[in-house]
């Protein structure tokens, strides 16, 4: 007998019907009258003073109804450090700096101006190296700030990792790298924005972030002399998220001047080749990291140093130390940590969010460094990992409070579903890795919150107004199947609508792995708020009082007396359609009792943590240096699986994404050009580099979630390179520390052992 | 620089003048409305924008417009049945979580019903084959492949695709 | 995309006509999957668009019983080679190759012959054919002329054709007895691939099923075109097809190839992989006779 009607079962994604019959509305697909087209005109150096932008023949064309410079747009200030424009002034930092921006009656016309814009340079140094950006001499990227490090506060020490290390019994100490991927969203970015006659602002446009989006159109137009005007975002369906719609961009800036501009409505849409030149990537990372433990195994202290290539912009990259600080501090049991990144502009792309947000960049270096420390200790990986797994209720040294944790259960379940022990054939190895990911929001914003309204109609139906996002994950199912077992409904009842900020309440946005926890309470508070609405107005109507009544399927029965009973609707309708009528509506903004970090980074950042381990048998193929994966268990720690389906498919995305991360995926830079901007040369995996995988659910009820949920967003493609790694390690005895694994690599490595390894 | 064609589309017949230099693509989402057919990529890389002309899955953002002549062509609004009764397929992707953000799903359906319609039973391979030129990034292609081989099941078998174990 | 008129010529005559009378400003289209995007992208820009697909002519690949010819008309679409019983049986390696072109979307409308005229150094569809001595028959103002399709190839994106002359058909010489074929792309993915490097292999063997009788060794992206290891294959001639004179041969292809770096791989590499699967091929022809048999 199921615990719950609802929660727990498979529901398919509510919206899939539409997007199976071809009905879904992306960006691309919405159009409006009088709509104009948008294009941008990139940089076309990396580094270079902008002498002179001629658009006199551009303007000549017909069809070109605006074209826009940097000269002819306020000061519009973007990005975390506000150090980026909407269209550049004085100097282009990077190859994707926008230089000017045309809308035209049709698209072709739009590119067509775009070639006839003439734009001089005056070519200046430039600096790709990270390392090399940061001395003095280094050619500096934003003149005014004098240097190319930026003033970022990545800095931490718990206990004393100095005197840790000194008694320490074994140590080790190595160096990592990670470079650009990027998030290949099927659909490509894309804004419209429209003025009415009084200039409010109504944009549509993918964000993962409606609310501060909002607040930051604001800022806009208050920089374009449109004070006190509304802004109403609306999301169409989105297709594809994975954090690249985390941040607002210059695009959208653009979109809203050439509105304003032409009075017209303005689309503006990516190509493919713009959508991998123009958004934000993972942020790159070269790691140095020092462990070590006492001879025992228990892990003494952990020290870290990271230096991030920041690009031409700071946007969240600049910020994964954040977040890169919780596996560095709370993964595994550590006593003393040490933790300093610095984030160093050069002329390259610059970084923001993807799924993980420095959390797989961190945990490449971390697990391929315990099983380094591991070797040298002479102690089983995975017997290391049980010595020093997280339990329940603990409190790590950064103040994060674990309540649930089912991380040696993960690990359990990993090493029997891959066989673990079992024997392996010539080149074959395994490897484990594990992870921490927030599972119950992330206190990164001054609210961590998300409100959610819900009305009930005349027929007992309920309409869920939420500020959660919705990207293609599940957060319209999971929050439908919430509602509806808290208010006996089949699930047909239940509309969850996410899309307009003019209808919804606010939320900070689909990050963090956060909507299951944070807007699954939300609406289970408003839920809860509705039912005892319900229960008081049956309690009239039933003559009994409500705390012996129980909602069930759609009707609100006495519990003692189960003939006495109502149907929902009936109820309803009664209460509406009379003098003095009521209808029902309840709210609620939930808000974690989590925690900001406070100035040395502690805090509990989140109400709960997802735990997970993920373990890979690989076969490496020692002549070419290919490896294959023969085996792929990921086992999650959920608290509770509301939806098992979609759960599974946020795990199985993750999961390849993790792979092509660990082995394919690399954005080429070239002296600061995209050398791979298409799905030719990006090799994003295809459904003939499927592996099996199979996906473990642990359930550990975690007090707070909705449920006992906890989030499994991100998780998935968090451990995946250390796991590989790992296990290339095991199956031919060769260390990579650079992302991604490829081939050339391997055999590289395997060529420097076997000239290394004395004859026997 | 327009030609006249005649061809089926969706089952109906349409006569009309094409621009000879419009993609199959265009003419389907800017000429005809019909947005279902999605453009990922417009180099043939992703498949998003997969229909089926002849029984053939092909790429709309290769193929002009002016081919489409004498030809029969299906695309994703013209899957379900007119009184609006899915087909097998889009019911297994909808009960199999073998949609997510959607976008690549009008073109990774009709690359399916294409290998269906040719290899009523395929293989695990042949399924995998098949879909290599539709790329999907959220999904993992995992619970895409189990819709296609539910929907290919016995109708008198109970199939339970979602192999998944939770521990007590 | 820029405009263009969109010709449809029902013979090779009217194509050839049209083509002489636009010259420059006119291209042939065949599937379009390479013409368009070319287009697209604005590396050419022709008025005028020749489509040879309403030409009628082979629309699958036949095979001549008696000679032990096949003949590919160069219309046929790649998608109609990878489903031939006939080529899979016969010419395995082909049959490699051709079904990993692209996608099935792709294969359904792009041409073998399309292919050869892009003339691309991956030529996933050329190293199979060269290696199977093959002959490209062209049609042009002048008549009919055939030339070794190893030849056919220039350059990068270059051929022999001349003016309005057209690749019309492929011809594949009878297989001698005991003879294997494999060809192998190396990529960095299983689909969707713009392969590092491309090996083809055939071996023909005497009839003490020992001795090399023939030997062919094709490789894609180890030079500007496609090309024959010769000192490969003259090694392997007469010699006994073991694993070391296998291993011998991958070593030789891999000296005389002349790969570089690009962004899709690197040359040591890529020299590398020509020993390693040279000889991995060579194995496979000799299972495939083996199988057989």
């Amino acid at each position: 007998m199921p615990e719950y009607t609802v929660v727990g079962q498979p529901i398919p994604k509510r919206d899939a019907v539409e997007k199976a019959t071809g009905r879904a509305q992306y960006i691309q697909d919405i159009n409006l009258p009088g709509m104009l087209y948008g294009k941008i005109l990139y940089s076309k150096y990396p580094h270079a003073r902008i002498v002179h932008i001629d658009t006199t023949r551009a303007q000549k064309l017909q069809g070109v109804r605006a074209i826009l410079t940097g000269k002819d747009i306020p000061e519009i200030k973007l990005g975390v450090y506000q150090d980026n424009r909407p269209l550049k002034t004085d100097k282009v930092r990077s190859y994707r700096d926008e230089v000017a921006a045309v809308a035209a009656t049709d698209p072709d016309i739009a590119r067509e101006a775009l070639s006839l814009i003439e734009v001089s340079y005056e070519a200046l140094p430039c600096v790709f190296d990270p390392e090399a950006a940061m001395h003095a001499e280094a050619p500096l990227v934003h003149v005014k700030h004098r240097t190319n490090i930026l003033k970022m506060p990545w800095k931490l020490h718990f206990g004393d990792v100095d005197a840790a290390q000194a008694t320490a019994a074994h140590v080790i100490k190595e160096r990592f790298s990670t470079t650009w991927v990027t998030h290949c969203c099927l659909s490509t970015s894309g804004a419209i924005a429209e003025f009415d006659h009084a200039n409010n602002l109504t944009i549509y446009t993918n964000t993962q972030i409606p609310s501060l989006a909002q607040k930051d159109f604001l800022n806009a137009l208050t920089a374009m002399g449109l004070k006190n005007r509304r802004v109403r975002v609306i999301k169409p369906v989105i297709g594809g998220g994975f954090g690249s719609k985390l941040d607002t961009y210059a695009y959208e800036h653009i979109a809203i001047l050439l509105a304003f501009k032409t009075r017209k409505p303005v689309k503006l849409v990516f190509d493919r080749e713009e959508e991998f030149i123009a958004t934000s990537t993972r942020q790159p990372a070269l790691i140095d990291i020092s462990q070590g433990c006492d001879r025992d195994g228990k892990l003494v202290f952990r020290d870290v140093a990271m230096i991030l290539d920041n690009g031409a912009y700071t946007s969240w990259g600049a910020t994964t130390p954040s977040v890169m600080m919780m596996p560095i501090t709370t993964l595994y049991q550590v006593p003393n940590v040490r933790y300093e990144a610095t984030c160093v502009y050069t002329n390259n792309t610059y970084s923001q969010a993807m799924r993980g947000y420095g959390n797989p960049q961190a945990t490449f270096a971390i697990e391929s460094a315990m099983d380094l420390l591991a070797e040298t200790a002479g102690i089983d990986p995975v017997t290391f990992r049980h010595i020093n797994a997280n339990k329940p209720n603990q409190v790590s040294p950064q103040g994060f409070r674990i309540t649930t944790c089912g991380l040696k259960e993960c690990i359990d379940a990993v090493t029997e579903q891959l066989a673990w022990g079992r024997p392996k054939a010539t080149g074959e190895g395994v490897g484990i890795a594990s992870l921490i990911h927030v599972g119950g929001g992330a206190r990164v914003y001054k609210s961590d919150g998300c409100g959610t309204i819900i009305k009930l109609d005349d027929y007992g139906g309920a309409n869920v107004f939420t500020g959660a996002s919705d990207m293609g994950q599940g957060a319209d199912t999971v929050i439908a199947q919430i509602v509806a077992e808290e208010l006996a409904l089949p699930i047909e009842d239940v509309r969850v609508i996410h899309t307009d900020t003019d209808v919804c309440p606010w939320d900070v946005g689909a990050h963090a792995s956060r909507t299951t926890f944070v807007a699954g309470n939300s609406a289970l508070g408003a839920a809860r708020k509705l039912k005892q609405q319900i229960l008081e107005l049956a309690s009239n109507h039933l003559e009994a009082p409500p705390e012996i009544l129980a909602l069930q399927n759609r009707q609100v029965i006495c519990r003692e007396d189960p003939g006495q009973r109502i149907p929902i609707d009936k109820l309803l309708r009664k209460a509406h359609f009379s003098v003095g009528g009521t209808m029902l509506t309840a709210e609620h903004f939930y808000d974690p009792a989590n925690e900001n970090l406070d100035r040395e980074f502690k805090g509990n950042l989140s109400m709960t943590y997802t735990f997970g381990a993920h373990g890979v048998r690989v076969r490496v193929d020692q002549e070419t240096g290919k490896v294959e994966i023969l085996n792929y268990v990921a086992a999650h720690d959920v608290g509770r699986a509301i939806n098992p389906l979609l759960l599974k498919g946020q795990v199985y995305g993750g999961v390849m994404m993790g792979i092509g991360y660990a082995l394919t995926e690399q954005v080429v830079l070239d002296k600061g050009q995209t050398m791979n901007p298409n799905f030719r040369d990006y090799k994003i995996l295809t459904a003939k580099d499927t592996v099996p995988i199979q996906a473990p659910v642990l359930e550990t009820h975690d007090p707070y979630g909705p449920f006992g949920a906890k989030g499994i967003g991100e998780p998935g493609c968090v451990p995946s390179a250390p796991a590989i790694a790992n296990a290339v390690y095991d199956a031919v005895g060769v260390r990579i520390k650079d992302l991604p694994l490829t081939p050339e690599k391997v055999l590289a490595a395997l060529k420097l052992k076997k000239k290394h390894t004395p004859p026997h | 620089m327009s030609k006249e064609i005649t061809f089926q589309l969706n089952h109906n017949d349409l006569t009309l003048a094409v621009q000879e230099h419009w993609t199959l693509l265009h003419l389907l989402r800017e000429e005809l409305g019909l947005l279902g057919t999605k453009e990922g990529c417009g180099s043939g890389e992703c498949g998003a924008c997969t229909v089926i002309i002849d029984g053939m899955a092909i790429n709309a953002c290769l193929y002009l417009a002016a081919e489409a002549d004498g030809k029969e062509i299906l695309t994703i609004e013209g899957l379900a049945a007119p009184d609006g009764t899915l087909n097998p397929l889009q019911q297994s992707f909808i009960t199999n979580g073998g949609i997510q953000c959607g976008f690549c799903s009008p073109g990774m359906l009709l690359a399916a019903k294409a290998l269906l319609d040719e290899n009523p039973n395929p293989s695990e391979d042949e399924i995998k084959h098949a879909l290599a030129g539709n790329i999907c990034r959220c999904t993992g292609y995992v619970q895409i492949i189990d819709s296609i081989k539910a929907a290919c099941a016995p109708k008198n078998e109970d199939v339970k695709v979602v192999a998944w174990q939770t521990k007590p | 995309m820029k405009k263009f008129r969109h010709l449809t010529p029902q013979t090779l005559d009217e194509a050839i006509s049209l083509h002489e009378s636009y010259r420059d400003r006119a291209r042939y289209i065949a599937g379009g999957t390479d013409v368009l995007i070319k287009i697209k992208t604005g590396q050419v820009a022709p008025d005028y668009l020749i489509s040879l697909k309403h030409i009628l002519g082979q629309d699958r690949p036949l095979f001549n019983q008696e000679t032990g010819e096949l003949f590919i008309g160069a219309f046929v679409t790649h998608r109609r080679i990878e489903q031939s019983a006939t080529v899979r049986r016969r010419y395995p390696i082909l049959h490699d190759a051709v079904k990993n072109i692209g996608s099935v979307q792709i294969r359904n409308v792009a041409t073998i012959g399309g292919n050869l005229v892009n003339a691309v150094p991956s030529a996933d569809g050329a190293i199979p054919l060269i290696v199977l001595d093959a002959v490209a028959k062209i049609y042009g103002p002048k008549g009919l002329r055939s030339i070794e399709l190893l030849h056919f190839f220039q350059g990068p994106g270059q051929t022999v054709l001349e003016g309005s002359e057209i690749l019309t058909e492929i011809v594949i010489p009878a297989l001698q007895p005991r003879t294997g074929s494999a060809y192998i792309k190396f990529g960095r993915r299983n689909a969707m691939e713009l392969p590092l490097l491309g090996v083809g292999v055939l071996i023909s063997l005497e009839d003490d099923h020992v001795t090399c009788a023939k030997a062919r060794i094709g490789l894609g992206v180890a030079a500007p075109t496609p090309i024959r290891a010769h000192e490969a294959e003259r090694f392997l001639t007469g010699q006994a097809v073991t694993s070391d004179t296998l291993a011998a041969a991958g070593r030789i292809a891999a000296e005389e190839s002349r790969v570089r770096d690009s962004i899709r791989g690197v040359a040591w590499f890529r020299r590398d992989m020509v020993n390693v699967l040279v000889k991995r091929m060579g194995h496979k022809c000799l299972e495939r006779i083996e199988q057989k048999e």
